[in-house]
């Protein structure tokens, strides 16, 4: 398998606070990799810094071999890395059917269209309509993102991450502030979605453990800014040791 | 959708009807308000669909203005699309850079440069005197109008007549160019860039750079407005440029609904004819309009166009019979 | 003295976080009214050197204008930044109109007024004696506000409200009235300053404008809700602009405008808050 995504030797300091040390990680194509940690732990930075969001202050991050530190979102996006956050980003005042059409729209790279009216371009309205359909919100279309539901409103903004035909997708806590029951249901939509978008690889920032271990093929467990474990679930959920430091004390769903 | 475009065209032809049916004083009272529109219909690009609230925007009124001041009087430029076109260019050369360090920053700090922008622009009209004629202004000469001179007509039926319609026609072809923009891929982005900057750029939008665009063609359709809104009054002179001019343009968005195609257009209107009914009623009229201003911030943050629609969802009308589902789940 | 400006607008825009345009309207209502009481005043035979004391006062009982004003305001309290931004220049539009009226379009003076306590000699230059009392003046309020925010227990509500009012709510605070009085504070300062200046300028409709491009300035250089660098704020802009003047005549009215767009020029990211987002 490729390696499509590395973290070759990754430091972030902020003054004296380290939040990564020495991060190695190498990311292979179909993966599904769920990073996971107490808070604090540097998940979040770890994200940014694979996103291009920070440059680490030592080391690089790599993507299919090329640097991408810090390059930002949009350079981002069109390397084909997209990202999903844990706080719902939603465009309050554009309807589903547009939201999902500016990222379509970018990635089909019409962006510097003054002219054509979005809605007629047929290449557009297909695409949105699929993605739509994917994540269920194919009669919320006309909707104005603001009135959609908390549970829509966050499939809503991971659609637009899908939409971007991304080869490498980073969510980030995707399932937070779902129902458990729902759950189950979003991961499904998830790899279903990533199945027929054809995006290679996952990475997940997760703290629900069972989801992890039924759906991630494997796990990198950060704490204090360091790797402390990188495995197959089986072989991570095999130690007790290991859940427990991650987790620290039952497990709880206790979002960042 | 047939409905609004039903409407649009019955407007539409009352419009063109009113030189013929309607006194020649009210329908020089309809000049501004088509020159109004025009630059409405850029400053709203900027402010309704950008997000972003220029105080200064008048100084490319003024820049338009004394373009067609510069070319028809000092240069001797009779014809006005030359004018125009001189115009457009300025807006482009002053547009550009002042908009590349306006747009780094959004809202109270945009809103503070550009209204700096707008009275660095009004100070200087004032003292250079020489080039700017100080605070008398330059004189502007008729132009022609796509060639033609008009010789026999005076100044009020050159007005009402071949000029009215000159206006009507560029109101008519910038407007849909407008709504093309707006409605563009590169119009989706601006709202959402409005919207969600930060997921704006995740989704692939160049943050600054659209900004900038939209800055630059506000820009220019304040330079055309501004040409159209001198001829009329024959001068181009700073007052165009001071704050308060910057003011009621962003009072005539705001009484029309922003984020609203037509809204701005509606503002235009309603502004100019509120205006010359009250200072014939009371000499208190500036007061009362400004009273209307802050009323409309409190009460009706969406404009006249938000009592159209019912919860001032700020489509066009075009879209407007697709709203099919509303509800707060 | 416009440090005294800045500092009313670094105190509402602090602790309400609403950008307050209006503080333009204030400054240029405290200096007409200045010039109208003095020229009442020294009609009836008032002393000249009365002058500081009665600016004052007129610019004090201003103040009461505040709550007024902050009634108004407070309908938007809860809506975006950009509506309040909107409000406050609809403030501004409307002051610029009615002060029109009133005191029509001329500026006002108040002639040599400014020499009503003579001169002092500060190194080479002779200076007002009338300016050396405001910038005492101003140094000593500025000091007394620094005070009360950071000292009294007065000031330790108003920043408790300001960080957070559901907080300071819940605790028992009525934000309602905080806001109300640190509104009329910031009110008066900016009345206040308007009268004192305007022995040595004159009220003019321009003021308005010119004071919230400048307060502007002010606050991006001394950062937001620091009386420190709202000192340091106007004595840069104060200072730069006195340069400007000296070395290009001409550009006097210009200057001003000038000044904030070289200072976020050269100071992109400002000194506080998001102004890239």
């Amino acid at each position: 398998m490729n390696v499509i995504l590395e973290a070759q030797n990754v430091s972030k300091h902020y003054g004296s606070y380290r939040a990564l040390q020495e991060v190695n990680l190498r990311i292979h194509e179909d993966e599904m990799i769920a990073i996971v940690g107490p808070n604090g732990a540097g998940k979040t930075t770890l994200v940014n810094v694979l996103t291009g969001l920070l440059k680490p202050t030592h080391g690089d991050v790599m993507f299919r071999g090329a640097s991408i530190a810090g390059v930002g979102p949009v350079k981002l996006a069109k390397l084909g890395m997209s990202r999903a956050f844990q706080l719902v980003h939603i465009f309050p005042e554009l309807t589903v059917f547009e939201a999902i059409a500016s990222a379509v729209v970018s990635q089909q790279g019409r962006n510097f269209d003054f002219w054509s009216r979005v809605k007629s371009i047929g290449a557009v309205r297909e695409r949105v309509e699929e993605v739509a359909t994917i994540f269920g919100l194919q009669d919320r279309l006309e909707w104005l993102a603001s009135y959609l539901s908390q549970g829509e409103k966050k499939l809503l903004d991971i659609a637009t991450a899908f939409a971007l035909n991304p080869q490498v997708i980073l969510l980030d806590e995707p399932t937070s502030g779902i129902s458990s029951s729902d759950k189950r249901g979003l991961m499904d939509t998830l790899m279903e979605a990533a199945r027929k978008a054809g995006i290679k690889t996952l990475l997940l920032v997760e703290h629900d453990m069972d989801l992890i271990a039924e759906y991630s093929t494997r796990i990198v467990a950060l704490t204090e800014g360091r790797v402390l474990a990188d495995m197959p679930p089986k072989e991570f959920f095999a130690n007790p040791d290991l859940a427990a430091a991650i987790v620290g004390k039952p497990p709880t769903h206790a979002e960042a | 959708m047939t409905r609004s475009r039903f409407l649009l065209a019955a407007l539409l032809l009352i419009l063109i009807a009113i030189p013929f049916v309607v006194p020649a004083y009210y329908v020089t009272l309809i000049l501004p308000a088509l020159a109004y529109g025009v630059i409405l219909l850029g400053f709203n690009l900027l402010f309704g669909y950008t997000g972003l609230m220029s105080f200064g925007h008048a100084l490319f009124v003024a820049l338009g203005a004394y373009s067609v001041a510069y070319a028809t009087g000092r240069y001797g430029m009779r014809s006005m699309e030359g004018a125009i076109g001189l115009a457009v260019l300025v807006s482009l050369v002053v547009g550009i850079p002042v908009g590349m360090l306006c747009v780094r920053y959004v809202r109270i700090f945009f809103g503070m440069l550009t209204l700096a922008f707008g009275m660095l622009f009004h100070s200087f009209l004032f003292k250079f005197y020489d080039l700017t004629g100080g605070d008398s202004g330059i004189p502007i000469t008729r132009p022609f109008l796509l060639g033609m001179e008009f010789p026999d007509l005076d100044k009020t039926a050159y007005l009402v007549g071949p000029f009215y319609f000159y206006s009507l026609g560029i109101l008519l072809i910038l407007g849909f160019v407008m709504w093309r923009i707006v409605h563009s891929p590169f119009g989706l982005h601006l709202r959402a860039i409005r919207d969600n900057p930060r997921k704006a750029e995740y989704v692939g939008a160049r943050v600054y750079l659209f900004r900038l665009a939209a800055y630059v063609i506000s820009a220019i359709y304040g330079a055309i407005g501004g040409a159209l809104l001198s001829i009329p009054v024959g001068l181009a002179d700073p007052e165009l440029a001071y704050w308060t001019h910057s003011g009621n343009l962003v009072f005539m968005t705001i009484l029309g609904g922003f984020g609203n195609f037509f809204g701005p257009i509606l503002g235009a209107f309603v502004f100019v004819g509120l205006q010359s009914e009250l200072q014939s009623l009371t000499q208190y009229w500036r007061f009362a309009l400004g009273v209307i201003l802050i009323l409309i911030v409190i009460c009706l943050p969406r404009g006249l166009m938000g009592l159209v629609y019912k919860r001032g969802k700020p489509l066009d009308a075009h879209d407007a019979g697709r709203l099919n589902g509303e509800s707060k789940v | 003295m416009l440090f005294l400006v800045a500092g009313g607008l670094q105190l509402v825009f602090g602790v309400q976080k609403i950008v307050n345009l209006a503080c333009g309207s204030f400054y240029a209502l405290g200096a007409y009214v200045g010039v109208t009481v003095m020229t009442f005043a020294l009609a009836k035979g008032v002393p000249e050197y009365y002058v500081l004391p009665l600016l004052l006062v007129s610019g004090l009982a201003l103040g009461i204008v505040g709550p007024f004003v902050e009634r108004i305001l407070r309908f938007i309290y809860n809506r975006e930044e950009g509506f309040q931004l909107l409000l406050t220049f609809a403030l501004l539009l409307l002051s610029q109109d009615i002060y029109r009226f009133i005191w029509g379009a001329t500026p006002k003076t108040l002639g040599n007024l400014s020499l009503a306590y003579g001169q002092t000699m500060i190194g080479p230059t002779s200076i007002p004696t009338y300016k050396v009392l405001v910038i005492i003046a101003s140094i000593v309020i500025a000091l007394a506000l620094g005070w009360l925010l950071q000292k009294s227990s007065f000031g330790r509500i108003v920043r408790a409200t300001a960080e957070n009012r559901g907080m300071g709510e819940a605790l028992g605070i009525n934000s309602a009235k905080i806001t109300v009085v640190v509104f009329t504070l910031g009110t008066i300062l900016g009345t206040v300053g308007g009268a004192l200046v305007v022995p040595t300028a004159a009220a003019s409709l321009d003021m308005m404008v010119e004071l919230v491009v400048e307060a502007f300035a002010v606050v991006v250089i001394g950062g937001l809700g620091s009386m420190r660098g709202a000192l340091i704020g106007a004595l840069v802009v104060g200072l730069v602009r006195s340069l400007a003047v000296f070395f290009y005549a001409e550009l006097e009215i210009l200057s001003i405008y000038l000044i904030v767009i070289t200072v976020l020029i050269f100071r992109p990211t400002g000194l506080f808050g998001k102004p890239i987002e």
